[in-house]
């Protein structure tokens, strides 16, 4: 953990790390007896499910809900369904998760079901959400949304990863090939590619557009690479996606080029592992893996009250159980010992203004949390810039009195979007 | 395998280790060159009196803890701060009773009442200070309390001079030199303000106090003195006895940089210390007060709220071009 210096003067400065200049290869975790799937869809017990427990899968076959289900999962293995039960995130947001049994006598060695694939991004989105990167296709291929920019991130959103950096040095030709294909399948006039600064790439990319990304936290966040580079403001409560502007990760990208050869999809995920004591691993699991497989094989041991996040330091979630799938936008996890575990506090906001000096976007942070606490959602949204937040963390990062900020912004958002969606279902 | 239970919790997952704790502890670290100095100067009274005030200060709250059926929450320092502050501007031999209603209204009324640490609109040392000013003129009149005391060297208030005898006749009693090394009469922790930089240098250095305000303070003081003494130089003094007298550079360091009571954006910042040291100068030159410190930042804590709306636009508000 990043403690504060003794001078602090000035805001603190926080760096992502850079990927060691000659990166060893993953380890390979093997494919365990069960994986588990996220579905993103809750289970409806009035309707019919198309799957049930006990029906055989294949490789690369694709698992629906429904009928009409427009959501859908990519079995990673062959084998069984072994469970279909519901699950909910942090939010209370529901899905379902599927555990399928891999069968061992062949699984492994059996090449995946090969798809009938156009070139265009609707035949994409119908087999390819789920690859290692999750790329955002089902948004590109949208009607609603008029995507006119894609950007390639090849630098990693949180700190202490270096996915996306290993990604990009390792497979750079797959990367230029990736962004040919999906020049050409979604026709997006403009497409470029961040990297960070202190990456150096051997050779260019021909016909794309580069941008180098700052290493201090948080510029490779969506909010601040349009800022700094697209010079595009993203308006208080938009996405990038409402302004035209879809980030795709640099393994997705390669994830798609290899599906394109092999018009089959890929199961293997790139994680970077962060044990105890700082520790980096870098770790090649298949899409479903529980967590607890790949901390055995490292010797993490996980005790009674330690933490594992998933996803970095900053804008991660913690899980509550070790039998937390790999997904295919977990680029991250870090366990951390329960004696290491920062203390949070009840404490109210005194003012310091050290949030105020460190916001990246100037949210008078302690004056928000103020009406956040007060629940005055409208109210912080409408004159103290709730939506404005590109949720870096740095706030609660640095606060003195100890106040869970970015949980409070977190929450705040969220019922500001239930209260308005109950204000349209009135009128 | 063991099923043993996780934490879980929110992002993010670092802190950069600061604490309520730790701040007032340093701040306090940050008073010791000028409290350590006042003490060999005023001998055991002073002890006497920073004692006493720190720690009644921090029994109010404890009461009113438990009074309210409210944590405990003395632990973070935060009285204990404005217990010390509050004894380091009273003079060496105020009387016990004078400093326990001194702290009782500094922390009760000045703090707990709005709801303890982060809610006070005014600095709660002030709020207690200013109460007895008004109350018990009497003890503040320095020159009165040190009567038993053998200085080597003039033994007059400069403020209190001042305002009586004019800049002419106090001209050549208080060489700038002897004010910074604290040779001159005053309160505790006042007097000393060589002692007293090096303290607010810490703590600015440290981030405890943000920058802006001690620095546009003392530059309020030196240009709004210098501007009276070009007007007038037999009536008005110069700016560096206005600085180095007084409560000034405690007031500068300590007082106006109070957390909950002084802006936190970068311009209201600017404007609040240079207008708290604007007003000291006119309360000290063309008020009633020898020293207008304590009621000048009073003041600027007052109007705080409004200066402090004063900020800069956040990412994406008002957009709707994109």
């Amino acid at each position: 953990m990043i403690k504060r210096s003794f001078f602090t003067l000035t805001k603190p400065r926080l760096e992502y790390d850079l990927v060691e200049p000659d990166p060893k290869e993953p380890k390979q975790i093997p494919i365990p007896s069960n994986l588990t799937l996220l579905l993103n869809e809750p289970i409806d017990s009035t309707r019919q499910a198309l799957i049930k427990k006990g029906d055989a899968v294949e490789k690369g076959e694709k698992l629906r809900l429904y009928n009409q289900s427009t959501e859908y999962t990519i079995s990673p293995v062959t084998g069984t369904i072994d469970a279909i039960d519901a699950y909910s995130d942090d939010f209370g947001n529901t899905s379902t998760y599927l555990v399928i049994k891999n069968d061992q006598s062949q699984a492994s060695q059996k090449e995946p079901i090969t798809y009938d694939l156009k070139d265009d991004i609707a035949s994409a989105d119908e087999y390819f959400r789920t690859l290692p990167g999750a790329p955002p296709l089902k948004i590109l291929a949208s009607d609603d949304v008029k995507i006119n920019t894609i950007v390639i991130t090849c630098a990693d959103m949180d700190l202490l990863s270096t996915t996306s950096q290993y990604i990009t040095l390792k497979f750079l030709d797959d990367i230029k090939e990736g962004a040919k294909i999906l020049k050409k399948i979604t026709h997006v006039p403009k497409l470029c590619i961040i990297i960070p600064e202190g990456l150096n790439i051997q050779g260019g990319f021909d016909s794309i557009q580069v941008f180098k990304t700052s290493m201090e936290y948080p510029s490779n966040l969506p909010a601040m690479i349009l800022k700094d580079h697209l010079s595009m403001i993203l308006p208080a409560g938009k996405t990038p996606e409402d302004v035209g502007v879809s980030f795709i990760s640099a393994e997705a990208v390669v994830s798609l080029a290899n599906a394109y050869k092999t018009k089959s999809a890929g199961f293997e995920k790139i994680l970077t592992v962060i044990g105890k004591q700082g520790t980096q691993y870098r770790v090649k699991a298949t899409i479903g893996t529980p967590l607890h497989k790949i901390l055995n094989a490292f010797s993490v041991h996980i005790n009674e009250q330690d933490r594992i996040v998933i996803g970095g330091p900053m804008k991660g979630f913690a899980t509550y159980t070790r039998h937390h799938p790999v997904q295919p936008d977990m680029d991250t996890v870090m366990i951390q010992d329960r004696d290491i575990i920062p203390e949070l506090s009840d404490n109210p906001c005194v003012n310091c203004g050290k949030c105020i000096r460190i916001c990246p976007v100037n949210v008078p942070v302690n004056v928000l949390v103020r009406y956040l606490e007060a629940d005055q959602y409208e109210e912080a949204a409408d004159r103290y810039d709730l939506e404005s937040c590109i949720e870096c963390g740095l706030c609660a990062y640095t606060c003195t009195a100890r106040i869970p900020l970015y949980q409070y912004i977190r929450l705040g958002k969220h019922e500001l979007f239930k209260l308005r969606a109950l204000e349209t279902a009135n009128d | 395998m063991t099923n043993n239970k996780l934490t879980v919790s929110h992002a993010p997952f670092w802190h950069d280790g600061d604490s309520l704790f730790q701040m007032n502890l340093n701040i306090m670290i940050a008073t010791l060159p000028a409290v350590i100095f006042g003490i060999i100067q005023f001998g055991a009274p002073a002890v006497g009196v920073l004692a006493l005030s720190l720690s009644s200060a921090m029994v109010w709250e404890l009461i009113l803890n438990i009074i309210s059926k409210k944590k405990i929450s003395i632990g973070d320092l935060d009285s204990a701060v404005i217990g010390l502050l509050f004894g380091m501007m009273l003079p060496a031999t105020s009387p016990w009773w004078l400093v326990v209603i001194g702290t009782f209204v500094a922390v009760v009324i000045g703090k707990m009442i709005f709801g303890g640490i982060g809610a006070n609109p005014f600095n709660p040392a002030l709020v207690g200070m200013a109460f007895l000013m008004l109350s018990w003129k009497v003890f503040f009149d320095f020159d009165a309390a040190y009567i038993n005391y053998e200085f080597d060297f003039t033994a007059l208030a400069p403020l209190a001079a001042l305002k009586f005898q004019g800049a002419s006749e106090v001209a050549g009693l208080f060489s700038t030199g002897d004010l910074i090394m604290g040779k001159q009469v005053g309160a505790i922790g006042s007097t000393f303000g060589l002692g007293l930089i090096i303290g607010g240098i810490y703590l600015i250095l440290r981030g405890y106090i943000r920058w802006e305000i001690p620095v546009s303070f003392i530059a309020g003081i030196i240009i709004t003195a210098l501007a009276f003494k070009m007007a007038n130089p037999d009536t008005y003094a110069g700016p560096m006895l206005h600085l180095f007298s007084g409560y000034t550079l405690i007031g500068a360091f300590f007082l106006a940089t109070e957390n909950s009571s002084s802006p936190v954006n970068r311009i209201p910042m600017l404007i609040y210390g240079f207008f708290a040291a604007l007003m000291i100068i006119l309360m000290r030159n063309i008020g009633a007060y020898a020293d207008g410190t304590i009621l000048a930042i009073l003041l600027l804590n007052l109007v705080n709220p409004l200066i402090d709306t004063i900020r800069p636009k956040a990412l994406g508000k008002g957009v709707n071009n994109a």
